[in-house]
């Protein structure tokens, strides 16, 4: 049976059906065959139901909401004159800038999508009069927005979460470390690249200009101060950092910066809500298969099949790199998320490994599987944001995907650049 | 095609959870007389319950924290409403999302087919879509009639659980009269369209053939 499953899922996947035709036909044909006939249907319902209840996804729709009115609004564009102000003038500075840009609008918003859109629209003219080479300048976008799916908050994580039953805070917090690693690799790398290629530097800006800026980019710095001190210092769940988060970027676009009016915020609350739509049937559907596939026992059956019990802990981490990385070069990282954890949950357990390691992780091989060709799906976002052809676009990814395999192998030997935050958070 | 347009059209193929300023047109339907005003007011519904959930949800979840640290007291029906409006948010979405072709999909090996096998599949993947919401529909009105026949409230706020979930048939239906008007439109247009008014639009020169 569940090689039927997978095989019609991957068939439906690849010749373009919506993503949740395949999540519904597999949760169908698994209703189907092991109940043999119809009758279990409303069960079905009733766990796509189920899926979308829990509260903590509250948080989804409320990141999104309050990432959407920024950046219709200043706080990008405030923040990306501040790290230049601070790092523009070094070497290969405009692109530290971007990475690290991209790593601040990250944790402000959560979603690599609109990363791209506000920090990477803004920079890629910059960069390009600056003497950066086109493939180099679009691969820096991607991978750096990818950082945005470790560094709180993020959708994935919040998924993850949900459906592996793991603390959402702890998860947060732990993706800062491994998160800020890349970053600084990406910096060392880009470091090189312009040395290398000789690339012109920029001005140093005054203090006084550096002064202008900090004040300038205070209030969107609120943010991450919501975000991660809220959570880290144990004030507000992620659900009500999100709360906070909306209530901020309300009060900020709207009333201080004066960018948002009623009928904008109407607006954005529209497309927020047909994104939202649009994902939680997604999280129902994987919900209604994970569900019968969990009940045929198919991961046991899967997971004994590759033979993980004799793996031990860094053989199943390994085997789950490769899973997720592989699942999100050709799917949205949402339903990879919620295909696979369900399938690993089990082995999980039974090695005991820690719940919070194995979501970072997980986290981390979706960041690099979205950039990853043949059909990572911020390739394309980079395709359809800036009009550039799918090779210029992938050419220049290979030493960014090269650091990140090398963060992945740190992470799974050093656990601790993961959780030594959160264990300082969280007092273990 | 304005830029904006194409814009709108080339996120809707690779947009997952983020977001974008691409506009969302009004929508308006393409269906003759009576039908098309109909579909239309049930668009223009479907795009106020969307916002409308979202900034209800943002205002009872923003309560619900002031509430908590300000004056120490939780909303108690805060979680109840969260779930309706979820519920409302997701089901009058779906439906939204396939008028204007946003639902996410994998459409790399699509957009290489010639043309022609590239509308048969576009037929193809419409019908089956519409097949299976169909199905849904039936099968979550089933449901609520069960729900409805075991009586069950929502502990805090005594609404019967089942009139929460009158939207989950309907945003089943919805979508897959959607999909179903984009195969009947893929049959009878001579271009391809990813929902009945939105043009499929990957690359402009293979669109003039």
């Amino acid at each position: 049976m569940a090689v039927t499953i997978f095989s019609i899922m991957i068939v439906l996947l690849l010749l373009g059906f919506p993503m949740m035709i395949p999540l519904i036909v597999g949760a169908f044909v698994g209703f189907y065959s092991l109940f043999g006939g119809m009758g279990q249907m409303e069960t079905m319902v009733q766990q796509m139901m189920a899926g979308i209840r829990p509260a903590s996804l509250i948080a989804v729709p409320m990141f999104i909401f309050a990432a959407d009115i920024m950046t219709r609004g200043q706080s990008a564009g405030r923040l990306i004159d501040l790290v230049m102000a601070f790092v523009g003038h070094l070497r290969g500075g405009l692109a530290v800038s971007t990475a690290a840009a991209c790593t601040m609008f990250g944790a402000v918003s959560g979603s690599t999508q609109a990363t791209v859109v506000a920090i990477g629209g803004p920079l890629r003219p910059r960069m390009q009069k600056a003497g950066y080479n086109d493939s180099f300048i679009l691969a820096l976008i991607v991978n750096s927005s990818d950082i945005a799916f470790l560094i709180p908050p993020s959708i994935g994580m919040i998924i993850y979460g949900v459906v592996s039953n793991t603390s959402i805070a702890e998860l947060f917090i732990a993706g800062i470390g491994p998160g800020l690693l890349i970053l600084v690799l990406f910096s060392i790398y880009s470091w090189i690249y312009a040395v290398r290629n000789n690339v012109p530097t920029e001005e140093r800006a005054t203090w006084s200009e550096r002064a202008q800026s900090l004040k300038r980019a205070l209030w969107p710095m609120g943010f991450p101060a919501i975000i991660i001190g809220g959570i880290y210092g144990g004030i507000f769940s992620p659900t009500e950092a999100a709360a906070a988060c909306v209530f901020y970027a309300i009060i900020l676009e709207m009333l201080v910066f004066k960018e948002l009016d009623f009928k904008g915020l109407y607006d954005t609350a529209k497309s927020t809500g047909l994104i939202t739509a649009v994902v939680f049937i997604l999280v129902g559907a994987g919900a209604a298969f994970s569900w019968v596939i969990s009940f045929a026992q198919i991961p046991q059956a899967i997971l004994a099949g590759i033979g993980i019990d004799e793996m031990g802990q860094i053989g199943v981490l390994v085997v789950i790199s490769i899973a997720f990385f592989i699942g999100c070069m050709f799917v949205d990282p949402i339903v990879v998320i919620l295909v696979l954890v369900p399938i690993f949950a089990p082995v999980v357990n039974a090695v005991g490994l820690d719940p919070v390691l194995v979501g970072t992780i997980i986290t981390l091989q979706v960041a690099i599987g979205s950039a990853t060709p043949p059909f990572g799906c911020d390739i394309f976002t980079a395709i359809a944001v800036f009009k550039r052809p799918y090779w210029e676009v992938i050419r220049g990814t290979p030493p960014f995907i090269l650091i990140l395999f090398c963060v992945s192998a740190l992470l799974i030997f050093f656990p601790q650049i993961a959780l030594f935050l959160r264990d300082m958070a969280f007092a273990k | 095609m304005s830029e904006d347009e194409k814009r709108s059209q080339l996120q809707s193929q690779t947009d997952t959870t983020g977001t974008d300023d691409a506009p969302l047109e009004v929508y308006q339907s393409t269906l003759p007389g009576f039908l098309g005003t109909i579909d239309t007011a049930i668009g223009r519904i479907e795009s106020l319950f969307l916002a409308v959930g979202v900034l209800l949800m943002a205002a009872n979840t923003v309560s619900n924290v002031i509430g908590r640290y300000i004056f120490q007291n939780s909303i108690f029906f805060s979680e109840e409403l969260n779930r309706i409006l979820i519920i409302l948010i997701t089901f009058a979405g779906i439906s939204y999302a396939a008028r204007q072709g946003r639902h996410i999909r994998m459409s790399a090996i699509f957009d290489a087919l010639p043309v022609k096998p590239r509308k048969v599949l576009m037929i193809i993947i419409a019908l089956v879509t519409a097949v299976f919401m169909f199905g849904l529909a039936w099968y979550s009105t089933q449901y609520i009639l069960t729900q409805a026949g075991r009586g069950r409230v929502l502990p805090s706020l005594q609404i019967p659980v089942w009139m929460i979930l009158v939207w989950v048939p309907f945003g089943f239906f919805m979508t897959g009269l959607q999909y179903a008007l984009t195969a009947i439109k893929n049959m009878i247009e001579k271009d391809i369209y990813l929902s009945t008014n939105v043009l499929e639009g990957y690359d402009d020169e293979e669109l003039e053939i």
